[in-house]
């Protein structure tokens, strides 16, 4: 049995990019304190959107407008539901993720008359790869990174924007200081509810990248329930790394890989697919397993007095 | 304050009637926009559900998996765990009674024996893939909601493999298990109504839960640990064993409504996704305030929304998928805090300046 | 009135639950004047002052701003009238810095960015020209609570605030920095800055204030000017009667320890010692009081001992059983019962009936079950005996604790507590923020069960005349550490305890052995 690895390293960059975006997205909001499940369900709809937009705006760049727009206002909903409605931010998510299961299908049908896949019906459209001059050209690193999705660099770029973003601007500090405490921002006379909404705003451009992503790069057509979960990894990925962007985009860079494997090892080998098809969620789980693990031992370790170098009193 | 009581239960029922008035509302508004003979479906969707006997029959087949997962998610939502592993335990516990059955087949052992055995393979199959979620949120404090969905497409993966290779029937079209042999095919009963058997398990479950939860220090555990678990910790309760048992008490009920609806509904396993029940259960639960009692409502009435969407499906054309839209905007309206909130605040408002101007009378004279 | 620079007028709060916070009530405030406003816990200030700053609405009355009447529905509106508040709890963001925490709301720009070094050098310029020392580049979290506060000031000064409202700035302060605090009011009086200052302590009202205004449940008591009053005058207006500060109890005749523990040593997550090296017995029939600046190691020390954390080494012995690694449930068992600090997030479940949460502790002992199910008849009569045994005011049993008075949520603590027939009582803050008559009755029942039944105490409390007039022994915790002990503690003074709370003086071992 013989393996490529340098397709699977090209194909766990490429796998990665959804995720990746999935988890800037759910980073934002976790940084102004909220749990974003609902990320599913905003890239469900935003993949969905991508097709759609692009199909009568005859026109990729329409489709990844159509994606953001969608991600958008399917986070303006949840925010609305959770802020402004005060429902338990959880019960929004599963809630609206149920619906964004249903709804993309009842709009794919409403639309094209089929219940499983646009690509009979629509258009295929793709954002475009982009070949680096100069690096194409290097033996293995010329394969692994270039020639990638476009929104695979963007991909990368986000993450140092989304640093600059937090770090560098006053929106930034206002998000960290309402995820720290609200109430402090509260009594400065920020709206926490506000900022919950930007943060959702710009929670709702990464989704509707990661969704765009799906629909017209990875494949250039919507199927049903084909967010499968990456929301859920992207969200566990930021949680690895407790929100700090760039760790973050590493974590979801480990789960394109896993992604890949199971992508190449089908590909590869006869192992019975539903094993494979397993192996990003099971990766997920153990990797929340594992980070969970390290914390409690941390805290343990410090509380015990076994941590060294610390202060006393 | 008697008062502020009366008017709080007396706002939360209305609160849910007007939460379920605006999605029906939705509903309609949905179905007025996209069809071309708007007032025959909205009249089917409406009373179609009612038109036969059949139909009535099928509203109550389809609350029995809803009650009973309703029931499941009552034990996750008691102890405010969104455990929602009950989606894949409903799916793999119909596999696991399938399996279980088809390799028993050739023992020809009577129904007695068999129903209870299948039972028993469904609550350890629920009460074993509860355990997973559980045991890494209580060790670990890993994030259940995330596990559990997580490890639902994991499942939704294995009970396919499962079907695939150890238990396909070569013989058939399509994708499917061997039959399970007809000892574990429950029966219909009511006639012409065709109401499936499961209805008397639905019933035992609802009164067993409903005693559990209100009757026993278990069920009073559970709520007080949902309540508010650091004070549960602090007067002696392990709130996180607790929590940790109600999700397994969850898991278990969610396992018998799957190998209910395989015994009842079908004679091949045949699922290569899960199937919706284990959010539909979340959705009773919310409906019913996680009081086990009302579950039976919440279920009816999603059932009867359900019965409705086929109707119109078969009549008119319509996707049935627009219903999880309408099941999702239930959902935020009636776990909607501030829904409806200002009026009873108002009214709250309104009695307490009654009482106290009532006393300053009194004062006075 | 000119010269006055707010006024609220004929204000009513009723919050949702039906309480009435504010009834009707009036009061101004002065140009370059530090205005008192006092009242017990729980009389309505906190929630007049939340109606001010706009963190409350008023289901009626008025508010006029240098004459003119405003409508203040958020913070926001508020600051931008020239009003600030430094409240009770801190609401600053830990993880920033104080550059940071000061500008938040007004953050200074540049190129369309957030401009770090323009903060620094506002704070730095504002903390100047008031003459506050802080350093505007450290992180909040390593600041002491003194320059904490100062930060907080600082916050409501960059702002333009006009009219400053404390509350209760002081009670987290030691001695020398609240005498910075009060320099620094008097600064700012006098350049222009109307003060409210919310206080129970009537001596530094007295001192620093030139008017004061009385709440009492919720009404206004009139506005007064302080010269020409004293304390007892204004207790008198507060309670309504005179203080009874003492509590008769004979001595105690302490039996054999209940409680021992031996050089108890916590450690939080930030690696810092919370508790360090405490030793001390708790004998049957006594009452133990503990005090100190809050944030001194008595949260963890409760919590060590109610089997609610762990902790790092050391021995605690209740009823000569060790309480290591023991659950609640055991420790409980052993003889222990627990009033929280904090009713609300440990002493009870809100939502939840009042007979569940009397019975909480209980509920699953062999006398209140019938083979399978609960006993609800037992039940029922157990918990309908103990409201009336306690006076808990209320429609019945099944009513939600939540929608009863504080005071009544702690008769519903102490009724529970109270008859669990443990021989050791922990009690934190028992009386914290509920009504003279249920602080009473609480205060007399600890004395009387340790009298009585030999019960021993651990009261830790903020309030000080609280553990001097129960307590038998008196402890002073400041650092993690216990500094100092007294055989009677109604005969130690507070200036004494004082010195020894804010660690300007400190007992060694072989001097409070000697003591006690």
């Amino acid at each position: 049995m013989s393996i490529d690895w340098v397709a699977f390293i090209a194909e766990g960059i490429k796998m990665a990019t959804p995720l990746v975006f999935a988890a800037l997205a759910a980073l934002i909001t976790r940084q102004a304190g909220m749990f974003n499940m609902g990320i599913e369900g905003m890239i469900l709809c935003s993949a969905l959107g991508a097709v759609v937009f692009a199909h009568y705006g005859n026109s990729v760049w329409i489709g990844l407008l159509g994606a953001i727009v969608i991600g958008l206002v399917t986070g303006m909903i949840i925010a609305f539901s959770s802020l402004t409605g005060k429902t338990d931010l959880y019960l929004t998510c599963i809630a609206f993720n149920l619906m964004a299961t249903g709804g993309t299908v009842f709009v794919m049908y409403l639309l094209t008359g089929e219940k499983s896949t646009t690509s009979g019906a629509f258009r295929a459209y793709a954002v475009p790869t982009i070949d680096i001059p100069l690096i194409k050209d290097i033996p293995v690193l010329g394969r692994i990174i270039s020639g990638q999705s476009l929104l695979t660099y963007l991909a990368v770029l986000s993450v140092f924007l989304v640093w600059f973003l937090l770090k560098k601007t006053r929106i930034g500090l206002r998000i960290r200081a309402v995820g720290e405490n609200p109430k402090a921002a509260e009594s400065v006379g920020i709206s926490v509810p506000k900022i919950g909404y930007i943060s959702f705003a710009f929670c709702g451009v990464f989704a509707g990248l990661s969704g765009a992503f799906l629909s017209m790069s990875w494949v250039q057509f919507f199927m049903k329930n084909m967010a499968n979960g990456r929301g859920y990894i992207g969200l566990s990925a930021q949680n690895m790394a407790n929100g700090e962007p760039v760790g973050s985009a590493l974590a979801a860079l480990l789960f394109g890989f896993t992604d890949s494997l199971s992508i190449t090892l089908k590909n590869q080998t006869k192992f019975p697919t539903e094993f494979l098809n397993m192996i990003p969620y099971l990766a997920t789980i153990f990797a929340i397993i594992i980070t969970s693990m390290i914390a409690i031992n941390k805290k343990r370790k410090i509380e015990k007095g076994m941590a060294k170098g610390k202060e006393k009193a | 304050m008697n008062k502020t009581q009366k008017i709080e239960s007396v706002m939360e029922v209305v609160r849910i009637l007007v939460g379920l008035l605006i999605a029906y509302g939705v509903a309609l508004l949905t179905l007025l926009l996209i069809s071309d003979e708007p007032g025959f479906i909205i009249q089917q969707f409406i009373i179609g559900p009612f038109s036969s006997a059949r139909r009535i029959g099928s509203i109550v087949n389809l609350a029995i998996p809803f009650t009973i997962c309703g029931l499941s998610m009552c034990f996750m939502y008691a102890v405010n765990k969104f455990n929602l592993i009950g989606e894949g335990i409903f799916m793999f516990s119909a596999c696991m009674v399938t399996l279980v059955s088809v390799n028993m087949a050739n023992m020809n052992l009577p129904s007695v024996v068999m129903v209870p055995l299948m039972y028993i393979v469904a609550i350890l199959t629920g009460v074993v893939f509860a355990f997973i979620p559980a045991i890494m949120d209580r060790k670990f404090n890993a994030n259940v909601v995330v596990v559990s969905l997580m490890l639902n497409s994991v499942i939704a993966y294995l009970a396919t493999w499962v079907m695939r290779y150890l238990m396909l029937d070569s013989t058939i079209a399509y994708l499917g298990s061997k039959e399970i042999p007809e000892s574990v095919q429950l029966p219909s009963i009511l006639g012409s109504f065709r109401i499936q058997s499961g209805l008397i398990v639905a019933i035992i479950c609802v009164v067993l839960v409903s005693l559990l939860f209100y009757k026993t220090t278990f069920g009073w555990k559970m709520r007080i640990v949902g309540a508010n678990p650091r004070f549960a910790t602090a007067v002696g309760m392990s709130a996180l064993g607790v929590s940790f048992a109600a999700q397994l008490a969850g898991g278990a009920f969610a396992g018998i409504a799957g190998a209910t609806e395989m015994m009842c509904n079908y004679t091949r396993f045949q699922w290569t996704v899960t199937t919706q029940h284990g959010f539909d259960g979340l959705l009773v639960a919310v409906l019913a305030k996680k009081n086990p009692v009302l579950v039976p409502i919440g279920a009816l009435f999603l059932a009867y929304i359900r019965i409705g969407a086929d109707v119109v499906n078969t009549s008119g054309d319509i996707p049935t998928e627009f219903v999880t839209v309408i099941q999702g905007i239930i959902i935020l309206l009636v776990a909607a805090e501030s829904f409806l909130s200002g009026t009873k605040n108002k009214l709250i408002f309104k009695a307490a300046e009654k009482e106290e101007k009532e006393k300053q009378a009194k004062a006075a004279a | 009135m000119a010269d006055e620079v707010l006024r609220m007028q004929n204000i009513t709060k009723i919050y949702p639950n039906g309480f009435v916070a504010n009834k009707d009530i009036t009061f101004g405030v002065g140009v370059n004047e530090i205005h008192a406003l006092v009242g017990e816990n729980g009389a309505g200030k906190t929630t007049l002052m939340k109606i001010l700053f706009g963190m409350e609405p008023a289901q009626e009355g008025k508010i006029f701003i240098n004459g003119k009447e405003e409508k203040i529905t958020n913070p926001l509106d508020a600051i931008a009238k020239g009003v600030g508040m430094v409240h009770q709890h801190f609401m600053l963001v830990p993880s920033l810095t104080v550059a940071e925490n000061v500008t938040l709301g007004v953050e200074p720009m540049k190129n369309g960015l957030f401009d770090f070094e323009g903060a620094v050098k506002a704070t730095q310029e504002i903390a100047d020209k008031y003459n506050f020392k802080v350093d505007a580049r450290s992180k909040v979290r390593d600041l002491s609570v003194g320059q904490m506060q100062k930060v907080e000031i600082l916050k409501a000064l960059i702002k333009g605030a006009k009219i400053l409202i404390l509350d209760e700035p002081t009670a987290v302060l030691t001695p020398q920095e609240t005498e910075e605090l009060f320099e620094q009011l008097f600064t700012l009086r006098d350049s222009g800055v109307s003060i409210i200052f919310i206080s129970h302590k009537l001596e530094e009202v007295m001192r620093i204030c030139s008017k004061v205004t009385v709440l009492r449940h919720g009404q206004c008591m009139g506005t007064h000017d302080t010269e020409g009053l004293n304390e007892a005058a204004i207790s008198k207006l507060m309670v309504g009667r005179d203080v009874v500060l003492k509590i008769e109890k004979e001595d105690p005749k302490p039996g054999k320890p209940v409680v021992s523990i031996k050089n108890l040593v916590k450690i939080n997550a930030h690696g810092k010692h919370v508790i360090d090296g405490v030793s001390f017995d708790i004998h049957a029939g006594e009452v133990i009081g503990i005090a100190g600046v809050e944030g001194n190691g008595q949260t963890e020390l409760s919590e060590v001992l109610a089997g609610l954390s762990d902790f790092a080494s050391g021995e605690v012995k209740l009823n000569d059983t060790s309480i290591a690694g023991k659950s609640v449930r055991e420790i409980r068992d052993l003889g222990m019962a627990y009033i929280a600090e904090d009713r609300m997030v440990e002493g009870v479940a809100g939502d939840m009936s009042i007979k569940m949460n009397i019975m909480a502790d209980r509920f699953e002992k062999k006398e209140y079950k019938n083979a399978l199910f609960m006993n609800e008849k037992k039940i029922n009569e157990a918990v309908n005996q103990y409201i009336k045994e306690f006076e808990i005011s209320c429609d019945g049993p099944d009513q939600p604790v939540r929608m009863l008075s504080g005071g009544n949520i702690q008769k519903v603590v102490v009724a529970r507590e109270f008859t669990s027939g443990a021989n050791f009582i922990l009690a934190c803050q028992p009386t914290r923020g509920i009504d003279v008559g249920t602080a009473e009755m609480i205060r007399k029942t600890i004395v009387r069960k340790a009298r009585e039944e030999g019960t021993a105490t651990l009261l830790i409390s903020a309030d000080l005349n609280e553990v001097l007039e129960c307590s038998d022994r008196l402890l002073v915790m400041h650092k993690g550490k216990v500094v100092a002990a007294f055989p009677k503690a109604n005969e130690v003074s507070e200036e004494t305890l004082g010195e020894y709370m804010l660690g300007v003086k400190e007992m060694t071992q072989e001097e409070m052995e000697a003591l006690l």
